[in-house]
């Protein structure tokens, strides 16, 4: 009759993986089973009484599934869940633990961009955007989604190896009374007290204060 | 303490450990919401979101949620996992404290609740005793990120 018979081994490790709210989910085939495996994905909000089927994610082969648009309310919170199919068997349907994007999200370092005079450096962060549909869709900064948002800032000297560190709230930073000539390194850290977050470092942007004009 | 925070609501000013409260929860988290088998209901989301809750009454629903996880909540959450019990009675504490002094500027501010409010707490008692308790007490610790959020 059809029937499926749902003895397949079920996928492994359901899980969101989430970077500045780009909510994607993941999960590993079922043990032993080679190529061949199809899936099928659905997702509910939590709270709310129906599973909703993604349909760009059925009967595919691949091992994840944007759902970024479905979970980008990040006043909700989320389950998603996944069933294999193979040689008309299927598995269970396998959930995730409940998804809060809000404090289950990684969040990029921020852009780090420097200027200098003779004896200051002039550092702007700008801290990564929310994901967001389209790139004509509104952009909203993670500063707006939290407002807690601070920046850790990193200052090296290269030629005396001294490192001065900075926690600010706004996004700028002037450091003064630094040598003229010399070549200073900086990188940025995003930090966020409650929820607690933090970014990665960004990599290093190096930049020399102007000769002495005097000298 | 490191990490407390000054909460305004209304006129009410509350100081707060969050950053330990989130911790703790954090710990706990996936372990609670694990005992919670039930998708389809949620005690203080749905079906209106807590941030639906106009400004002005923030002062007067904070004060009621307060006191229901403290008085509903926390006491019917023992586990059989001493860490996790541990983990709960940090949080309640801390509670505890928050609710005393919300408590005394919530009398003598007369912190008065809307009609929207008074109806959005009836919602999640009504949810909260659509459970056994204890079900109805885990699910509640469960969502203590969902009130969190919303303070923040």
């Amino acid at each position: 009759s059809g029937e499926l018979y749902c003895s397949l081994p079920n996928p492994r490790n359901v899980h969101f993986e989430s970077v500045n709210m780009k909510n994607v989910l993941h999960w590993s085939a079922p043990e032993g089973t080679g190529d061949g495996v199809l899936y099928k994905v659905k997702y509910s909000v939590y709270g709310v009484g129906k599973w909703i089927r993604k349909p760009e994610c059925r009967n595919i082969n691949r091992t994840w599934c944007d759902l970024s648009n479905e979970t980008s309310d990040y006043e909700e919170q989320y389950y998603a869940s996944v069933k294999a199919f193979l040689n008309g068997m299927c598995s269970d349907w396998i959930e995730t633990t409940r998804f809060n994007p809000l404090t289950d999200t990684k969040i990029d370092p921020p852009m780090v961009s420097v200027s200098s005079t003779e004896k200051s450096i002039s550092i702007i962060l700008t801290a990564p955007e929310k994901w967001k549909r389209s790139p004509e869709g509104e952009s909203v900064s993670l500063l707006q989604v939290y407002p807690g948002l601070q920046y850790n800032v990193s200052v090296l000297n290269k030629k005396t190896k001294k490192r001065w560190w900075f926690s600010i709230s706004n996004n700028t930073l002037v450091v003064p009374w630094l040598e003229p000539g010399t070549a200073y390194c900086v990188s940025a850290q995003i930090h966020v007290t409650t929820p607690l977050l933090h970014s990665g470092f960004s990599k290093e942007h190096c930049i020399a204060t102007l000769k002495d004009k005097t000298a | 303490t490191a990490g407390n925070k000054i909460f305004q609501f209304g006129p009410c000013k509350v100081s707060m450990s969050m950053t330990e409260i989130r911790s703790g929860f954090n710990a706990i988290k996936t372990n609670i919401q694990a005992r919670d088998p039930i998708r389809t209901l949620s005690i203080l989301s749905h079906p209106h979101s807590l941030h639906k809750v106009k400004p002005s009454d923030r002062c007067c629903i904070t004060h009621h949620l307060f006191n229901f996880y403290v008085d509903k909540v926390f006491k019917h959450c023992k586990t059989e996992d001493s860490y996790v019990n541990r983990k709960i009675s940090s949080i309640a504490n801390s509670f505890l404290s928050v609710r005393r002094k919300l408590g005394q500027c919530h009398e003598q501010n007369q912190c008065m609740c809307g009609q929207e409010s008074t109806e959005k707490m009836k919602q999640i008692l009504g949810n909260y005793e659509g459970l056994n308790v204890t079900s109805a007490a885990i699910k509640s610790l469960g969502e203590l990120d969902i009130l969190l959020d919303w303070m923040e």
